[in-house]
């Protein structure tokens, strides 16, 4: 059973490192990017919001941060954003300090609306304050061609490898975490926090611990995507899709296994065709039926 | 006897509610006390106070001769007092193994010591042949076993159990009794709250009475259910006053 596992991960792997050797088409290999990248961000979300059950929908604040800090270094400073990259999780990992301490006071659902004020609150500042980074019209990074030492290739391939690799990163740390007691003690507060705390768990400094390297994952992230698409601006930075889409790639896959997949796409098909709820169905079925009037003047 | 416990003076407000009131108590060390009364006399509060899950308005408790009010209930946990919940609260998702070695990382952070540690607290308790199950589709008896387990794998020197046979049929009680009798002679101070009266004159060698939020009586089981008071409490006050006008 063991290497039975063992031999279809080195299969996933070697079909992940041979895909740009054989697809050429670019469009393609954008579609790849994206996936991994927004993988490895549901596994930097994983690591709370699945371990310890800590919904937050605010992890584009360290998207975010991350992307700015390293932009702010490389053009203002000229820092390479391999440097900038890892400046960028650490500022990500002190602005969780106080983040958390905020939020970790809140629980369920009331934790969750708190983190997604977080990024919003974050959003406005680097929109408003011009002096800051370049307020609403963002800028563009400086294109240098093939510069590998600035985080800048000709082919779609080594951003591709790059993505790769930080996913990599993402699930080891993962998997170092699970077979800890570390990933006990997270998995533990999810089922139940009383119970944790009744053995000997301190569920908030744990949840402090876990947010610190959650974000500064998300961070990395941040600043690989700005430096892929080579432009930064609040509004993609800070982007509330980016919280959803990461807690999408969640539900459709990591922990939930198929009825969490079913969830989803009963959440999208909801999203799409019915996008007044259940409120709207029942709203309309009654004007129909029930009041005989037309559903819209 | 060393004192293991001792408890002064303990006050709790819920609002307008009075749920404990200037209780004062003291357990010995390796003694098994019980804590009994009708519903709502305060005795999970009083849990609660003495575990760090709640903050008395006043009153002290100290343990091992450290004061220990006010702290957080992990604190309170490593400083060798391990509870149990009235209603069982297992990691579900985790099996009953993965849940007692989350208790003995308390000690020791090494997995593998903690799997040593945790398998010895399951055989304590009985669980070893459902070492691999995942906590939720355990029994309810099994339930309490692995909060048990649980509890112990946290290496403490006093234990606090809430109501433990609650829900069980009579011979399951046989069982648990014998389990809280071995627990005893392992050396472990027990405080234990209960109904089930056959199960309390089997255990305790003390016993607290609590009425209303306050110590009604306390001493030996036998004195205890001779004590007016005591029987006044739960089945009411026999002799009616006469009523005026009657003769």
């Amino acid at each position: 059973m063991k290497t039975r596992g063992l031999l279809w991960l080195a299969i996933g792997i070697a079909v992940l490192v041979a895909l740009p050797l054989v697809v050429k088409s670019s469009f393609a290999i954008d579609i790849f990017i994206r996936i991994l990248l927004f993988s490895f961000i549901g596994v930097a979300w994983n690591l709370m919001g699945g371990y310890a059950k800590q919904l937050s929908l605010g992890h584009a604040a360290y998207f975010g941060l991350g992307a700015y800090t390293s932009t702010i270094l490389q053009v203002d400073f000229g820092i390479s954003p391999w440097i900038g990259m890892v400046a960028g999780g650490v500022v990500a990992m002190l602005a969780s300090l106080p983040i958390g301490w905020l939020c970790f006071r809140l629980r369920g659902p009331y934790f969750t609306i708190a983190t997604i004020a977080t990024a919003q609150a974050l959003m406005l500042i680097f929109l408003k304050f011009r002096d800051l980074a370049w307020g609403a019209e963002g800028t563009t990074i400086p294109n240098l061609g093939n510069a590998p030492l600035m985080m800048q290739f000709d082919t779609k391939a080594a951003y591709y490898y790059v993505a790769l690799a930080l996913l990599a990163l993402g699930l080891v740390i993962t998997y170092l975490i699970e077979r800890s007691w570390m990933g006990y003690y997270l998995v533990a507060i999810g089922e139940d926090e009383d119970a944790a705390e009744a053995i000997g768990v301190n569920a908030p400094k744990i949840k402090r611990h876990i947010y610190l390297i959650s974000s500064f994952l998300t961070a990395l992230a941040g600043t690989f995507y700005t430096q892929y698409i080579y432009f930064i601006d609040p509004a993609t930075a800070f982007s509330f899709s980016i919280s959803i889409a990461l807690l999408q790639s969640w539900l459709g896959g990591s922990i939930g296994g198929v009825q969490l997949t079913v969830y989803s796409l009963i959440l999208m098909a909801v999203i799409l065709w019915r996008p007044t709820g259940l409120i709207g169905v029942a709203t309309e079925a009654w004007q129909r039926y029930v009041t005989s009037k037309p559903v819209r003047a | 006897m060393a004192e293991a416990l001792v408890i002064r003076g303990l006050n709790k407000r819920f609002g307008g509610l009075r749920a404990v009131q200037d209780v004062s108590f003291t357990v010995q060390e390796n003694e098994t006390v019980a804590l009994i009364g009708p519903n709502g006399a305060g005795k999970t509060t009083s849990f609660n106070l003495i575990t760090g899950f709640h903050r008395p308005d006043s009153g002290s408790v100290s343990a091992y001769g450290r004061e220990i009010t006010g702290l957080k209930p992990h604190d309170v946990c490593a400083h060798g007092l391990a509870r149990t919940f009235q209603v069982a609260k297992p990691f579900g998702a985790m099996t009953v193994l993965a849940n007692v070695m989350t208790g003995a990382f308390l000690r020791d952070k090494n997995t593998a010591a903690a799997r040593e540690q945790a398998r010895d607290a399951i055989e304590f308790v009985g669980l070893s042949a459902k070492e691999q199950t995942a906590a939720r589709d355990l029994t309810t008896i099994d339930q309490r076993r692995l909060e048990m387990a649980r509890a112990l794998a946290t290496q403490p020197r006093l234990l606090l159990l809430d109501e433990v046979m609650a829900g069980l049929n009579p011979s399951e009680i046989d069982q648990a009794v014998a389990l809280v009798g071995k627990l005893s002679k392992r050396g472990l101070t027990i405080v234990i709250v209960e109904h089930v009266m056959r199960a309390i004159m089997a255990v305790a060698r003390h016993i607290v009475v609590l009425d209303h939020g306050q110590k009604i009586a306390e001493g030996a089981p036998k004195e205890i259910v001779e004590n007016p008071e005591v029987i006044r409490a739960y089945l009411g006050s026999y002799v009616h006053p006469p009523t005026p006008g009657e003769t």
